[in-house]
C-alpha cells in the first residue's frame, strides 16, 4: 500500500547542531510545522562524538595534569595518582544520554515532530523515510528542505585500516590502550594526541611533514609541535605512509552495532597490531587511530535524484544563502565541508529560518563566514581568528601588515621548575593592516586561552584596531592582559 | 653636613605599579627621573597584593581540583596535605626575583632610585630621609605623588593581635582556624583561598551580602555559593573584641543581630577598607586639597590643586585602585608631560576588573541599579544561569555555579554594563572588555560566532 504522504512547512534531515538550530529557530520562533528526521542519537556529532564528550575528556586530561604538578605548589601527592577510566567513561556516557534527553525534549516543547529513519529524496519537494522501528517508509512533503547530515571520519585506502579506529571509536574505549598510533596532522588529532599522553598512554604521531596543524599560524605549528615533543609525544615526521596494518591478537573481530565505529572495528583491551610503512619499517601498538579527514554523509540521500550539485570535495554545494543547487533544498553545516564547527552550523541554521519563515526585514538573513573564532582543546589550548601571517602578507603586501608578538610562561608555572616552566609557554601574535593597524588575525596559545578568545571574537568583528585593543585597561594577574599591552 | 642636592626634571614618590611605570616612560622620552621607594620595590602589587594573592589562588584553585578528580575517576589518595611553610618560602623567592626585576628595569633606564622617605619642603623640593639616617634633598620640575595606600585595621580592643592583607602574606603557618572580616573583594577573596587550602573560615560580615558594590546577581550568587562551599558566613556581624589565651590562639567577641557570641581562632584577619599613604609627606605644606577619606584630589589629567605636582594610583581620589589603572595614568601622565601630547590622559569608564574569589567574577561598567538611575527605563537585561561542563561529572550538589548578566540601553542596545561570574571568568573579560570600550552593542556580540565547547560562548548566543 502506498504510504500517505504527510505534509510539513519545513523538513530537517538531521538532528544534529545545524539540524536542531534550523528547526528550533523555525519552529520554536515562527511557528512553522517542522519534521526532524535523525537516523542515529540526537544532538548528532557535536554531543555525541564530538564537542561535548571531547571537552570532558579533556577536562579528565586537565585533571590529571593538575595532579601531576600539583607538588610544585607543595601538595604531597602520589607519583602515579590512579584512576579508572572505565567509571569516568560511564559517567561521561551518562552526561551525553542527559543532553541526548534534553535535545528530544527541547524539540518536543517547541512543537516539532521527531522521526527516527534514514531519509532520502523523491523529488524536490519530497522525501521518503525507511523508519527505524521496522514497520516501512513513510513519505513527506515540504516546499522548504534542509540537508544537515553531517559527515563521518574517514579511513584510508590501506590494506587492515579497518583494524584502527577513528575519532568516533575513540569515545568508546573503555580500557586505554599501552600504547597508540595516532594520524593526521589536524585539530583532531592533535587534541586526540594530547588528551592521551596526559593521562599516561604512549603516544605516537604519525605526520606526513614536519609540523602539525598546518592550516595554523606558523607561530601555532611550531610552538605547539615543540610542546608536545617536550611533553613526551613521539612525532613521526615525514612518515613514508602505511603500507599495511595487522592484527596479531586472536580476538573475533566484528564491526557490532552497539559502538559507534560503523567503518571499523572498534576498540578491544587485547587489540595489537603490526604496522608496515612504505619502506618496511614495522610498529607495534595497541591500538591506531585514523583521524586524517572526513567525508559528508550523503550516501543514502538520493541527491542525485533531484540533481543536488556536490563541490569538488565530494560535499554539498551551498551559496551563502544555503541554497544548494534545486530551489526549495538547502544546507548548512558538516555536510556542506564549510567551517566545520557546531556553532557555525547552528548560527547558519537559525539564520536560515529566520529567512525563510520569519518577518519581512529579516528576509537577508544569512552567516557571514568570516572572522568566525575557533579554539583547539590541544594540550595547551589554541585559539584563533582571521588570517595567519601568510595569508595576511598574500592579502595585504607585507608592508602593509604589522606585527606583535610576544612569548612568555604564565604565572601559574612560576613555582615550576625553569625546564619545566620552558615547556609550558603562552604565545601570541596580533596581525594587523593599515595605517589604522586593523586587526586581520588574533593567534593565541597558552592556558586559559579557550575561554580568552570570545571577547577579542567581539571586538575584532566590530573591526577593532590595535588602538582598540590598548585603549581597554589590563586586567591583573590574567594571561589575557597581555593582549592589551603588547609593543 | 649640608645634604647634596639633586636635581631631575621628574621626581617619583613610590616606587609601585603606578610610580614605576610613570617613571619609566618618562625617562624613554628623555626626561632626567629620580624615584624614590621607601620599602620594597613594586609596591603592594608585587609584594603584599596581586602578584603573591594570584599564586595562592593557583595553590588554592589546585586544592580543589582535588576535590573534584574524584567525580572524575581519580583516585588512590585521601585528603592531600598541603606544606604551607614551603610554598611561602617558594612564593617569596618569586617575589624576590620580581622586586629584583623592577630595580633592574630602573637601572637600564637610568633612573636614580633613592630608598627612604620623602617629605615635601616646598612644591619643588622633597626631603628625602635614607636608609642610613642622612637626608637627600632634591629639585624637581615635576613631582609625580605615587605612594599608594596600606590596609586599616578597626580600632577594637586588642586590634593588635590581628592582622590585615599585608600580615596574611607574612603567615609562615597555615591557621587551622579562621577569623575574616570585610565584605570588600580583598576579604572575600582571602576567605576563599582559606577555605579551599583546608583552614576553618568563620566570615563576619556587617551586612548580608558579600561584594555590595557589584551587581545584585553577583552578590546574591557569591553569596550564596560561599555558604554551599562551606565557609561559616556571620551575616549582620561584626567584631567587637580580641583576646589572647594561653595557647597562643585568639577569642574573638562578637556580635551578630542581637546576640552576643565568641569563637576561638588562631588568626584573625580584617580586610575592612585600605587608607591613602600621605601622613609623611606633609601635604598640609603645600596646601594640596584631600576628600574626606585622605585622598589626593585629582583632575582627568592627575593634576593636583598644585602646578606640576600630580597623583595617582591608590593614593589619589579617582577610585579604582587597580594596578593597570595605575600604570596607564602613569603612563599617559609621563606622555602629557614629557612626549608632547597635550591631552594624554587616562578615561576612566569602562574599566575591567576580576575579583578572585571562588569561583572568579568578572565586571565592567555600569552596575543593574546604577544602570537604572541612569538611563531609567531604556534599559535591556540580559541574564543567563547554568553549570560549567567541568562539572558534569560531579554530584549536584558538588556543582559550582556560572552567572552572567549583559545590560544593554537605548534603542541601539549599547552594552553599559557585563557582570560574570563562574570557572574562567578572569580570562573570559579582557576581550569584552576591549569590544564594550569600542561601544559594543548587543548585536555586535550576537554577530560573532560562537566558540565551542567553553563557558564565554554563552556571552554570544543570549536571548
Amino acid at each position: 500500500m502506498a504510504p500517505t504522504p504527510k505534509a510539513y512547512d519545513y523538513i530537517v534531515i538531521g538532528g544534529g547542531s545545524g539540524g536542531s538550530g534550523a528547526a528550533r529557530r523555525a519552529a520554536g520562533w515562527y511557528k512553522a510545522k517542522t519534521l526532524l528526521i535523525e537516523n542515529g542519537r540526537s544532538g548528532g556529532t557535536c554531543v555525541n562524538v564530538g564537542c561535548v564528550p571531547k571537552k570532558i575528556t579533556w577536562y579528565f586530561a586537565s585533571v590529571n595534569e593538575t595532579l601531576k604538578g600539583a607538588h610544585h605548589y607543595f601538595y604531597d601527592v602520589p607519583a602515579d595518582v590512579a584512576f579508572h577510566f572505565d567509571r569516568f567513561k560511564k559517567r561521561r556516557d551518562e552526561s551525553i544520554a542527559r543532553i541526548n534527553g534534553a535535545y528530544e525534549s527541547n524539540w518536543k516543547k517547541e512543537g516539532i515532530e521527531l522521526v527516527h529513519g534514514t531519509a532520502a529524496f523523491a523529488g524536490p519537494k519530497e522525501v521518503v523515510v525507511d523508519l527505524q522501528d521496522g514497520s516501512g517508509k513513510q513519505v513527506f512533503t515540504a516546499p522548504h528542505i534542509l540537508i544537515a547530515t553531517g559527515g563521518y571520519p574517514i579511513l584510508p585506502e590501506v590494506q587492515g585500516a579497518r583494524h584502527g579506529i577513528t575519532s568516533d571509536g575513540f569515545f568508546d574505549i573503555e580500557t586505554l590502550p599501552r600504547k597508540i598510533g595516532i594520524v593526521g596532522a589536524g585539530y583532531i588529532a592533535v587534541e586526540m594526541a594530547g588528551m592521551l599522553n596526559a593521562i599516561g598512554v604512549e603516544t605516537h604521531m604519525f605526520l606526513r611533514g614536519d609540523t602539525f596543524l598546518r592550516s595554523f599560524d606558523p607561530m601555532v605549528q611550531e610552538t605547539m609541535t615543540k610542546a608536545y615533543e617536550d611533553a613526551g609525544v613521539v612525532l613521526h615526521k615525514r612518515y613514508p605512509g602505511f603500507d599495511k596494518i595487522e592484527r596479531l591478537d586472536k580476538e573475533d573481530v566484528v564491526a557490532g552495532k552497539d559502538i559507534h565505529e560503523k567503518r571499523t572495528e572498534g576498540p578491544s583491551p587485547q587489540k595489537q597490531l603490526k604496522i608496515t610503512d612504505k619502506n618496511g619499517e614495522v610498529f607495534e601498538c595497541n591500538e591506531l587511530l585514523w583521524a586524517i579527514g572526513r567525508a559528508p554523509e550523503i550516501n543514502d540521500l538520493g541527491l542525485e535524484k533531484i540533481g543536488v550539485k556536490l563541490t569538488e570535495s565530494g560535499h554539498v554545494f551551498a551559496d551563502e544563502w544555503q541554497n544548494t543547487s534545486v530551489d526549495g533544498v538547502y544546507a548548512l553545516g558538516d555536510v556542506t565541508g564549510k567551517a566545520e564547527l557546531t556553532p557555525v552550523a547552528i548560527a547558519a541554521g537559525r539564520m536560515l529560518g529566520n529567512r525563510l519563515f520569519g518577518p519581512p526585514e529579516l528576509k537577508g538573513s544569512k552567516l557571514e563566514y568570516n572572522h568566525i573564532p575557533t579554539v583547539v582543546f590541544s594540550h595547551p589550548e589554541v585559539g584563533t581568528i582571521g588570517l595567519t601571517e601568510p595569508q595576511a602578507v598574500e592579502q595585504y603586501g607585507k608592508e602593509n601588515i604589522k606585527v606583535y608578538k610576544t612569548k612568555f610562561a604564565a604565572m601559574y608555572f612560576d613555582v615550576f621548575s625553569p625546564e619545566e616552566k620552558a615547556k609550558h609557554p603562552t604565545q601570541y601574535k596580533i596581525i594587523c593592516t593599515g595605517p589604522e593597524e586593523k586587526v586581520v588575525g588574533l593567534h593565541i596559545l597558552g592556558e586559559g586561552s579557550g575561554e580568552m578568545l570570545q571577547g577579542f571574537g567581539v571586538a575584532i568583528k566590530m573591526g577593532a584596531t590595535k588602538a582598540d585593543f590598548d585603549r581597554c585597561v589590563a586586567i591583573h594577574p590574567t594571561s589575557a592582559e597581555e593582549l592589551v599591552t603588547m609593543r | 653636613m649640608a645634604p647634596i642636592q639633586k636635581e631631575c626634571d621628574y621626581l617619583v614618590i613610590g616606587g609601585g605599579s603606578g610610580g614605576i611605570a610613570s617613571a619609566r616612560r618618562a625617562a624613554k622620552h628623555g626626561a632626567k627621573v629620580i624615584a624614590i621607594e621607601s620599602a620594597r620595590l613594586g609596591g603592594t602589587c608585587v609584594n603584599v597584593g596581586c602578584v603573591p594573592k594570584k599564586v595562592t589562588w593557583n595553590a588554592a584553585a589546585i586544592a580543589e581540583n582535588f576535590k573534584d578528580a574524584k567525580a572524575y575517576g581519580f583516585g588512590g589518595f585521601e585528603e592531600p596535605t598541603f606544606d604551607w611553610p614551603y610554598f611561602k618560602k617558594k612564593r617569596d623567592a618569586y617575589v624576590k626575583r620580581l622586586n629584583g626585576i623592577y630595580a633592574n628595569n630602573l637601572g637600564k633606564d637610568k633612573i636614580d632610585t633613592l630608598h627612604g622617605r620623602a617629605s615635601f619642603v616646598s612644591k619643588n623640593e622633597v626631603e628625602v630621609k635614607l636608609d642610613d639616617g642622612t637626608k637627600q634633598t632634591i629639585k624637581a620640575k615635576n613631582i609625580l605623588i605615587a605612594t599608594g595606600g596600606r590596609p586599616t585595621v578597626p580600632d577594637i580592643p586588642g586590634k593588635e593581635l590581628c592582622i590585615d592583607s599585608d600580615g596574611f602574606f607574612d603567615l609562615e603557618e597555615q591557621p587551622k582556624r579562621i577569623a575574616t572580616s570585610g565584605a570588600g573583594y580583598i576579604g572575600v577573596e582571602m576567605s576563599g583561598m582559606l577555605h579551599a587550602l583546608g583552614s576553618k573560615v568563620d566570615f563576619f560580615i556587617r551586612g548580608d551580602k558579600l561584594l555590595r558594590s557589584f551587581d545584585p546577581l553577583i552578590q546574591d550568587t557569591v553569596t550564596k555559593e560561599y555558604e554551599r562551599q562551606g565557609v561559616s558566613l556571620h551575616k549582620g556581624a561584626q567584631i567587637t573584641k580580641v583576646e589572647k589565651l594561653d595557647d597562643g590562639s585568639k577569642k574573638v567577641y562578637y556580635k551578630e543581630g542581637d546576640k552576643e557570641s565568641s569563637i576561638e581562632v588562631d588568626v584573625v584577619l580584617f580586610a575592612v577598607g585600605r587608607v591613602p599613604e600621605i601622613e609623611d609627606l606633609h601635604l598640609d605644606k603645600l596646601g594640596i586639597k584631600l576628600n574626606e577619606k585622605k585622598h589626593i584630589i585629582v583632575d582627568d589629567y592627575q593634576n593636583t590643586n598644585v602646578e606640576n605636582i600630580f597623583a595617582l594610583g591608590d593614593v589619589c581620589d579617582r577610585g579604582f585602585e587597580l594596578t593597570p589603572v595605575a600604570i596607564a595614568a602613569g603612563r599617559r601622565l609621563s606622555e602629557r608631560l614629557f612626549a608632547g601630547k597635550k591631552d594624554a590622559h587616562l578615561d576612566y569608564s569602562n574599566i575591567p576588573s576580576v575579583v578572585f574569589a571562588h569561583p572568579e567574577i568578572g565586571s565592567i561598567g555600569l552596575t543593574e541599579p546604577q544602570a537604572r538611575e541612569k538611563y531609567g527605563d531604556s534599559l535591556k537585561i540580559y541574564k543567563t544561569e547554568f553549570t560549567a561542563m567541568y562539572y558534569a561529572m560531579m554530584e549536584p550538589e558538588d556543582k559550582g555555579p556560572t552567572a552572567y548578566k549583559i545590560i544593554c540601553e537605548g534603542v541601539n542596545e549599547r552594552v553599559v554594563g557585563l557582570h560574570i561570574l563562574g570557572v574562567g571568568s578572569s580570562e573570559i573579560l579582557q576581550g569584552f572588555g576591549v569590544a564594550i570600550k569600542m561601544g559594543a552593542t548587543k548585536a555586535d556580540f550576537d554577530n560573532c560566532v560562537a566558540i565551542h565547547p567553553v563557558s564565554a560562548e554563552e556571552l554570544v548566543t543570549m536571548t
